[in-house]
């Protein structure tokens, strides 16, 4: 680690430079112990093969399918994310590194690096759940881009609103379950939207200005501006 | 003591009225539309209490007094309370008028997430072992879930129509009756009073509560009988 060159400078360079060697070694990590993405990747599989397989792709008619399609494609990917994000603190605190983190690097740079971090998790989710969703429920979506930017934005919105309650259940105790309680009623009200956007895409109809996605975008600069300013609290105590 | 009497007087004079005094308003079947005197009330007191639990919040991060935190708990815990009230009392008039208990209203989709919310906060409380630790994550959380909550607002409605009857029921509405305003009002008046005292008696509860606790043996009574915890 070169942390010492850091520390002498300040500037929001620095604090960039600190979150992504934070983000690098959390995904060294990761890499080496395959935790995280195994346990989000195998519980989204497993819900959707359990969907695909209940369902299947003609149980559901073509006037339903827009909105029911992607209600339960939220529904896999927002609880797929509550199964595992909270590794990215959870970990620290069990392998004892937590307080070299917090002398090493400076709060918003802790929370920006992990924030990297879960928004690479996501990615990797999205990028394999959402394709394999379309293929095997037979998802038709009249305006792709539209979807794929609702997909994206929602996935920011999901790190932006889950990574500073992460940093918080890390500390607490019975962290599983505390996690999904505290995160949904935050997420709710971005899953709604993800879920309006999503069926607008899908049907192809009224999608002018995309609304859905300016929501999620506005909620995800909301919540990590919040989560800016309040992680030095839980963060330094 | 006094003003417990007063209060309790004022209560039995607004509910006796409530159901003689003022007219049933036309336009409802039979009398429900005398669920305005309780429920209305409820739903404003359970509004107050949570921004009062929310400022408080905010003070606390700033000021660090354990007194704050004890005002945030209460008016939260109360909040609760009043939110469940007001959601049953709702469900009961939503039964009669448009016959069924739940139809995702916007406004019971928001109370629910209001339930949710703070029904989290007391599981993060009861999670956090350590009590300074457990005080700034309940203040952090319940500003944050504050929040999202113009989202909510602006979001749900966009999504489907409401239900709740605005122009008969809205004091501000010129079209309603002067006995119902006088009565609704009072009942305001009565049920904001009766928030004030339960919330100072459960903030005392919690100071009596907080003077028995070993891990609070570290604090003092401050100068002004304010807790203050120990500095080091």
């Amino acid at each position: 680690m070169r942390s010492g060159r850091w520390l002498t400078q300040t500037g929001p360079l620095t604090y960039l430079n600190e979150a992504t060697a934070i983000w690098l070694r959390d995904l060294r990590g990761e890499f080496r112990t395959r935790y995280a993405v195994n346990s989000i990747l195998m519980f989204a599989v497993t819900t959707l093969v359990a969907v695909s397989f209940s369902i299947g792709s003609f149980r559901i008619g073509d006037a339903e399918k827009p909105f029911l399609y992607s209600v339960l494609l939220w529904i896999i990917l927002v609880f797929s994310a509550l199964s595992g994000l909270s590794r990215s603190f959870v970990k620290e605190e069990e392998a004892g590194t937590i307080d070299v983190l917090k002398l090493s690097a400076r709060s918003q740079a802790v929370f920006l690096g992990k924030l990297f971090f879960n928004l690479t998790l996501l990615g990797a989710l999205e990028l394999i759940i959402v394709p394999l969703f379309i293929l095997l429920m037979n998802y038709k979506i009249a305006s792709p881009g539209h979807f794929a930017a609702m997909v994206i934005s929602g996935g920011f919105g999901l790190g932006a609103g889950t990574t500073i309650v992460a940093a918080m259940i890390a500390q607490a105790s019975a962290r599983g379950a505390l996690f999904s309680v505290l995160s949904f009623p935050l997420l709710l009200p971005l899953m709604i939207t993800a879920i309006k956007g999503c069926e607008r895409a899908a049907d192809g109809m009224n999608t002018a200005g995309w609304p859905e996605v300016r929501i999620a975008v506005a909620y995800t600069i909301i919540m990590i501006i919040m989560s800016l300013f309040l992680f030095p609290l839980i963060w330094e105590e | 003591m006094i003003v417990k009497i007063l209060l309790s007087i004022w209560m039995a004079v607004i509910i006796v009225a409530a159901f003689l005094y003022a007219g049933a308003a036309i336009g409802f079947p039979g009398q429900t539309s005398r669920i305005l005197f309780f429920h209305v009330p409820q739903a404003w007191i359970a509004t107050l209490a949570f921004l009062l639990s929310m400022i408080a919040s905010c003070i606390y991060l700033a000021k660090r007094r354990v007194k704050t935190d004890h005002l945030a708990l209460s008016a939260a815990e109360l909040g609760l309370l009043f939110c469940i009230l007001a959601t049953a009392t709702g469900s009961i008039f939503a039964k009669a008028t448009w016959g069924s208990f739940w139809n995702w209203d916007p406004r019971e989709t928001s109370i629910v997430i209001l339930l949710m919310i703070y029904g989290a906060y007391f599981a993060l409380r009861s999670a956090v072992p350590d009590p300074e630790k457990r005080r700034v994550f309940a203040a952090v959380y319940s500003i944050l879930a504050f929040v999202t909550v113009p989202f909510l607002v602006f979001v749900v409605p966009r999504i489907t129509a409401s239900l709740h009857p605005e122009n008969t029921m809205n004091p501000a509405n010129p079209g309603m009756d002067p006995k119902t305003l006088k009565v609704f009002l009072g009942s305001l008046l009565a049920y904001t009073g009766l928030f004030v005292w339960m919330l100072r008696l459960k903030m005392r509860v919690l100071r009596l509560e907080v003077l028995r606790e070993p891990e609070f043996v570290d604090t003092v009574i401050g100068e002004e009988g304010n807790l203050e915890p120990n500095s080091e």
